[in-house]
């Protein structure tokens, strides 16, 4: 497993969004406390000594006018340059920018993918994030996954977010800003990273009870290794090799899994849960919430209630010891 | 010893807090190590399928609680509950008892003995 | 002004007299209980079987008894015991459950009856003074701290009254008769509670589950045992996924389990308690109903 990053806007990944941001911060977190401190010491001064050395009206107009005039003047100037190196990172202009703030850019003018540019649309749902790749690369396009991105390292990715249901708002703070997945409208936003390892991102409007376990990973990849493992995921679920994967198979189709999660290549075609086709592969289950291993896709496949109580997954009832532990094992053959 | 002798005893004890519970069974993990052990515990996500105190988050009720754990006379309804059977147990259910719904997990032998050594520690 | 409020003496005298008593009660009952305590931590109260009970002690346990047997079964109607057979059917069963404690007709009790405190009587006594209906309670309930088995959930109604057809006999015996009644019960059955219907009271449950020894090995939510855990404790049980580590906990798999656990998992050490499926189905909703 490659390095995990701290969830952080202040370890923003080289390259990125958050880079710009977290400068921009800085800036302005110490451009304030320098102001903070020059204003306390005038306090002072004006509370101790004795004489006024220069006259009120200069101070009124110097301290009160010119200097905040002139340095919100140089701030603006900046925070725009800052904005539109972001959008250049978005490749659109800085007063498209502008009208996003105001949320003026509609949905019909979301611009075509740009030739080469990776597209994956994140639907955030109640509790999950729903993935679906769409590389302008002929082969690889329309790849529905769950739960987790990967992208190259030192490419922008688009991603263009929504909401099935309530709001969520995308937010990998080591990555770029937050953005609000609203019902019935598409918001986009770039992410790009010269950094490989996992970044950690969570849902970061309130959603409904289990608002706090909506998590995801993203994890960045040099090229090479990314588009095997795109490829990869485009391909349809392997068919279980060994007679005990081959029970895991049955348990997933007896029970009512199908109804819910899709396995390409099976006949489970649900939609309403993740995709589960490539499960194995990720480095989280059920949306951040736990590491993915043999123990805990049984756990959560027999007890997720406990582990996500209200979470729109019912708890397997029907399955006898050795079937759900098939079962798990079925599901993590599946890279 | 005489009726009196003993009740003069008996005063005793009432003065010195009167506990007098028999000393309980208490299992030995060599080189196990409870403090690791928890730490194990969590990392490894026991807790989706039990509820284990001291570790954070795990109220999981696909297995029975792992509370007390030395005072229990049998592992899995089925062993002995003896440390050296723990270890496997932990490590690999399913080679010990083929219908369990316990997965085996991967670890170290060594982690294993950890868990055991924090399990008696409850 | 009226001269008693000048006398407060008239007020006071009988309060302070009140003050003195309770302290006084309340000293005592301390006192008595400091003692109970140093009598129970030193171990001079012996637990030994061998030890006797103080003449007075047997004296009012036995009254004890028998003021309860007699205001417990005055509801009870005895059927017609004089029945053909009745009391043929009654020396299985007696042969069968009894013997062994209390001895029969020239024969002793068995090696296991003879060690208890307190012993188990020879019935031919009981049976000429007590009428049917308290040797039907007695032997359907039990008498509690004294190592006399409830027969209700290992004997069917039919055969408790055959057994009590028989004690209402037992005076009469000979020793020669009695060798001969045994020798023809010996092939009669006496038939199980097997068919039992299911009462299903909280309170009933909980003696359902006592009346097949659960609580021997386990620590059962509700139901006041020894500290066991021989058993996993079946506590909070509602919310357990899986039942013996290997079936979904639901009413049906736990009732297949509680009636044969070795059917189930053939390594079990829970054991075959030969429970009627009416207790099995209602002991297991009982713990489905642990929150
Ligand atoms: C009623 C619909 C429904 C059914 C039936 C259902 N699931 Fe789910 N499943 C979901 C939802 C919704 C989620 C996402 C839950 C969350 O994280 O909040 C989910 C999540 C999962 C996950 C984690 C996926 C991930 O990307 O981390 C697995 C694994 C899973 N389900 C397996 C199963 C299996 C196996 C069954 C059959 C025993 C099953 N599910 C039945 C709806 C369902
Ligand atoms: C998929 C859920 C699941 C996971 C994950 C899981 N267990 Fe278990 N565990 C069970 C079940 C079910 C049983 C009952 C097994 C049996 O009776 O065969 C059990 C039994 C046990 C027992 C014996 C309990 C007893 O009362 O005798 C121990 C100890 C134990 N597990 C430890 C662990 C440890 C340590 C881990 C993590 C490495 C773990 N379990 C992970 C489900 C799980
Ligand atoms: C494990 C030993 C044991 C067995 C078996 C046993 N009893 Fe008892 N029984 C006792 C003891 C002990 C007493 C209480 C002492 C006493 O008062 O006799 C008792 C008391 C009684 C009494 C009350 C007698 C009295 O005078 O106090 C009756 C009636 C009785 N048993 C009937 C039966 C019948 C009928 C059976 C067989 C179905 C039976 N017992 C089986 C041990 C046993
Ligand atoms: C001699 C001791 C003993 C007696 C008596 C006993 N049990 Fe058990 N019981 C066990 C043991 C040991 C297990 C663990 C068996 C296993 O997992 O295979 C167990 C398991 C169980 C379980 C499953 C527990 C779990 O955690 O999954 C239930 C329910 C249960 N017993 C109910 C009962 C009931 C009801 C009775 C009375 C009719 C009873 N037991 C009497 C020893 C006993
Ligand atoms: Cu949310």
């Amino acid at each position: 497993m490659s390095e995990q990053h701290v969830q952080s806007v202040l370890h923003s990944a080289p390259g990125s969004g958050a880079e710009l941001l977290e400068e921009l911060g800085m800036v302005l977190y110490v451009g304030a406390a320098l102001i903070f401190v020059v204003v306390m010491g005038l306090l002072l001064h004006a509370v101790f000594s004795r004489r006024l050395r220069a006259s009120a009206r200069a101070w009124v107009i110097g301290g009160g006018i010119v200097f905040p005039a002139v340095t919100l003047f140089v701030l603006l100037t900046y925070s725009l340059a800052v904005g539109s190196a972001v959008s250049a990172l978005n490749s659109g202009t800085a007063l498209q920018l502008l009208l996003n703030c105001f949320g003026i850019d509609s949905n019909a003018r979301i611009p075509p993918p740009l030739p080469g540019t990776l597209r994956i649309n994140v639907v955030g749902k109640q509790w999950w994030w729903e993935v679906r790749y769409r590389a302008a690369d002929g082969e690889l396009r329309n790849v529905p996954l769950a739960n987790e991105l990967r992208i190259p390292v030192d490419e922008p990715v688009e991603l263009m977010v929504s909401s099935g249901d309530v709001i969520h708002s995308f937010w990998v703070p080591s990555l770029a800003g937050k953005v609000d997945m609203i019902p019935g409208r598409t918001n986009r936003l770039v992410v790009r990273t010269s950094e490989p390892g996992i970044y950690r991102g969570q849902c970061a409007e309130y959603c409904g009870g289990q608002h706090a376990l909506m998590a995801l990973y993203v994890v960045a990849e040099p090229r090479e290794r990314f588009y095997d493992w795109l490829r990869n995921q485009a391909q349809p679920a392997r068919a279980p090799t060994d007679p005990f994967l081959r029970s895991g198979y049955d348990a997933f189709m007896q029970g009512r899994c199908p109804e819910c999660h899709t396995v390409r290549g099976t006949p489970a075609e649900g939609t309403s849960g993740p995709d589960l086709t490539h499960i194995g592969g990720r480095h989280s289950l059920a949306a951040g919430v736990l590491k993915n291993h043999i123990g805990t896709m049984a756990g959560w496949i027999a007890g997720s209630q406990d582990v996500k109580p209200g979470n729109l997954m019912p708890d397997s009832e029907i399955h006898t010891g050795s079937q759900l532990r098939a079962l798990a094992a079925w599901l993590e053959s599946l890279e | 010893m005489s009726v009196t002798a003993r009740i003069a005893i008996g005063w005793l004890y009432l003065v010195l807090c009167g506990c007098m519970a028999p000393e309980g069974y208490e299992p030995h993990v060599p080189e196990g190590d409870p403090r690791q052990g928890r730490e194990v515990l969590a990392e490894l996500e026991c807790g989706v399928c039990h509820v284990i105190p001291g570790v954070p988050g795990a109220r999981g009720r696909v297995g029975p609680a792992l509370a007390d754990y030395k005072r229990n006379v049998y592992i899995a309804g089925r062993y002995p509950n003896d440390p050296d059977i723990l270890t496997r147990f932990v490590r690999d259910a399913p080679s010990m008892s083929p219908d369990t719904a316990m997965p085996a997990i991967e670890m170290s032998e060594a982690q294993a003995r950890d868990i055991a050594a924090y399990l008696y520690s409850l | 002004m009226p001269s008693w409020i000048h006398k407060p003496s008239w007020v006071h005298k009988p309060t302070r007299k009140i003050v003195l008593l309770v302290t006084g009660a309340i000293a005592l009952v301390l006192f008595g209980a400091l003692g109970a305590a140093v009598v129970l931590l030193s171990g001079a109260y012996s637990t030994a079987a061998t030890t006797q009970h103080f003449k007075i002690t047997h004296r009012l346990l036995d009254a004890g008894l028998r003021y309860s047997v007699r205001a417990s079964a005055s509801d009870i109607q005895a059927p017609i015991l004089d029945e053909p057979h009745k009391y043929e059917q009654g020396a299985a069963c007696y042969r069968l459950h009894c013997a062994q404690c209390h001895g029969a007709p020239g024969i002793a009790p068995d090696e296991e009856g003879r060690g208890m405190l307190p012993i188990a009587s020879n019935l031919a006594q009981s049976a000429r003074e007590w009428p049917a209906e308290w040797l039907y309670y007695v032997t359907k309930k039990g008498v509690r701290m004294s190592g006399m088995p409830a027969w209700e959930f290992r004997m069917s109604e039919e055969s408790l009254w055959s057994t009590v057809a028989f004690l209402t006999r037992l005076p009469s015996l000979t020793r020669a008769e009695y060798a001969q009644l045994s020798q023809y019960s010996a092939q009669l059955e006496c038939e199980s509670a097997e068919g039992a219907e299911m009462q299903a009271s909280e309170d009933r449950t909980k003696i359902v589950f006592r009346q097949y020894a659960c609580h021997s090995c386990h620590r059962i939510e509700g139901v006041v045992g020894p500290k066991s855990y021989v058993g996993p404790a079946l506590v909070e049980w509602s919310h357990r996924k899986y039942l013996a580590g290997t079936l979904p906990n639901n009413e049906e798999n736990l009732v297949r389990f509680i009636l044969d656990p070795q059917a189930v998992r053939p390594h079990s050490l829970m054991p075959k308690l030969e429970v009627a499926p009416a207790h099995a189905r209602q002991m297991a909703r009982y713990l489905l109903e642990l929150e």
